[in-house]
């Protein structure tokens, strides 16, 4: 690991990294407060006038306490896909970014080894993602805990959020993969945006149920099942496993592709 | 042994080589010149010697190290200037320098801020701000920095003004000096006239010729562009016993081969209005080292 690069990384990203997290703090703050058991009746009326578009984005059961309530409104589409953008963003850049305006050719006639320099960026990657959930899930806490004291299941909603950060660690591995492996940052940024926007598309119509519920196989976010974290069933921890596996796959692969490379600088 | 060694380094992209067959022996602190139009595998030999490509076939050593595996052991003691001028725009030019620094472990920053005088370079503004030239100045500074032994620097003048240019090649010679080895890719032969030793020339991916720079000389003709006054004095002048060739009602082109003492005698008989020197271009070059070539074979 070679630090001088890590802190370079950790400044350039800050603005990005605020910008999201204030987005998500914001949200999150709201919906804690926004919860009230006589409201979810509200809420349920409305996702029985459209049952169809409510359950796309996963709502489709506003369960009657606040965890079920916060899984329902945010790890359905907001703890999704605004980390996704993140790490959209922070994966093309941290590799594909250097190589295609060639600033890379700096850093690799430094005596770094490639390994080195790729494996800080995947550390750097990883890592951000996890302060980041870490920061959401602990002020989900502080805020429920303010607002409703007792009422939030604590083991379950910490389940909740290690396997968010399973489904954004195998994401960012998929995504960094693509930024060590692609030829420039067009086709760089069109796989890694359009994949996992498609796998999202996939389970949003998956959820509607009837015959699209088979379309489950064929997406990533199926392995991220909120329902089956909360109970802590048997299942997730397979899923978790897969996850792992798939993130660790994609990063050894990643190193492996940039270190052989060539490279054009 | 050479401090720098190309065996039969060959890249093929597809069907097309990009370089074929390239061998090279550099000897310690010699300034080696690298001299081919664009596009005919300088950089890509270049990237062979900083191992960021793969060759298809041969290797590359420096300093008896394989280029392709001990990649980050030989950067200690190399300095690359990139012919694709590129940093990370959102740093000034100081903070970059200091960045690469540190990436080098390098503590001592008195000949970066040497360098930045001789080059006469404000570093503290944006990069993204700099002018070409600025930032071709930039990455000469961090290439020179650590004090490499050994330099390769592709297309080092590329965006320099005429006066930096000058500076550059006294810098170069002064470089040469102090022992440094340095091999410099170029398409203008005059920069590698002034500091090189020894020149090889490549050409569509192979190398043509490598040449001592006091043979490369020898080669080399001058021509001269002469307007005479009036049409009657050119065709006076055309009976002369020399390389004449006719390119305008009063305007001649003359080739000489050496000394050019009995063009300027021939010439004090006639009334001129102008005289230019025609810089040898490199297809010229390439010309003689085809024809030469062509007639061995």
């Amino acid at each position: 690991m070679n630090f001088t690069l890590l802190k370079h990384e950790v400044l350039a990203t800050v603005k990005l990294f605020s910008i999201i997290l204030a987005v998500l703090m914001l949200y999150i703050i709201s919906i804690v407060y926004m919860y009230n058991p006589e409201m979810s009746n509200t809420l349920n009326k409305l996702t029985e006038t459209m049952p169809e578009l409510m359950s796309a984005f996963g709502m489709s059961n506003i369960g009657n306490t606040l965890i079920e309530f916060l899984s329902t409104y945010l790890y359905g589409f907001l703890l999704l896909i605004l980390p996704l953008v993140f790490i959209i963003m922070s994966a093309n850049k941290l590799i594909m970014g250097y190589i295609d305006n060639g600033s890379m050719a700096y850093l690799i006639a430094t005596p770094n080894t490639r390994f080195k320099i790729v494996f800080t960026q995947a550390f750097f990657l990883v890592a951000s993602i996890f302060i980041l959930l870490s920061i959401t899930t602990l002020v989900a806490i502080l805020f429920s805990k303010i607002l409703f004291p007792n009422e939030l299941d604590l083991s379950a909603f910490l389940t909740l959020n290690i396997g968010l950060f399973f489904l954004h660690f195998a994401i960012s591995g998929y995504c960094f993969f693509i930024s060590c492996s692609s030829k420039d940052l067009r086709t760089s940024y069109a796989y890694s945006t359009g994949i996992p926007i498609l796998f999202y598309l996939i389970q949003a119509l998956s959820n509607m149920g009837g015959a699209l519920g088979k379309l489950q196989y064929f997406t990533i976010y199926s392995l991220f099942s909120p329902e089956k974290l909360m109970t802590q069933d048997s299942s997730s921890i397979w899923m978790l496993g897969a996850l792992f596996l798939i993130g660790m796959f994609c990063y050894m692969l990643a190193i492996r592709v940039f270190v052989k490379r060539d490279l054009y600088l | 042994m050479a401090i720098i060694e190309v065996n039969n380094l060959t890249k093929k992209f597809g069907d097309f080589y990009s370089v074929q067959n390239v061998a090279l022996q550099i000897e310690k602190g010699e300034v080696f010149g690298f001299l081919g139009p664009n596009g005919a595998g300088k950089s890509t030999t270049i990237r062979h010697l900083m191992g960021f490509l793969q060759p298809t076939e041969g290797q590359c050593f420096i300093k008896g190290l394989d280029c392709r595996r001990s990649t980050a052991e030989i950067q200690k003691f190399v300095g690359y200037l990139p012919g694709e001028i590129a940093f990370i725009d959102k740093m000034t030019g100081q903070q970059f320098i200091k960045f690469i620094a540190q990436m080098r472990e390098l503590n001592d920053l008195t000949r970066a801020n040497e360098l930045m005088q001789f080059f006469e370079l404000n570093a503290t503004g944006l990069i993204k701000k700099m002018s070409k030239g600025m930032k071709q100045k930039l990455g000469l500074i961090c290439t020179f920095m650590h004090n490499p032994e050994i330099v390769i620097l592709d297309e080092p003048t590329s965006g320099l003004d005429p006066l930096i240019q000058t500076k550059f090649i006294d810098f170069i010679l002064a470089e040469k000096e102090k022992g440094t080895t340095i091999f410099m890719s170029s398409h203008i032969i005059e920069e590698i006239e002034k500091t090189c030793d020894r020149v090889a020339i490549l050409n569509a991916g192979k190398i043509v010729a490598t040449e001592t720079i006091a043979d490369l000389k020898k080669q080399k003709s001058k021509k001269f562009l002469i307007e005479f006054q009036s049409e009657q004095e050119l065709s006076r002048f055309l009976g002369e016993q020399l390389k004449i060739k006719q390119i305008g009602p009063t305007q001649a082109i003359i080739k000489v081969q050496g000394n050019v003492q009995t063009l300027l005698h021939t010439l004090a008989d006639y009334k001129i209005n102008d005289l230019d020197i025609i810089s040898q271009s490199l297809e010229d070059i390439f010309m003689h080292y085809y024809e030469s070539g062509g007639k061995e074979s």
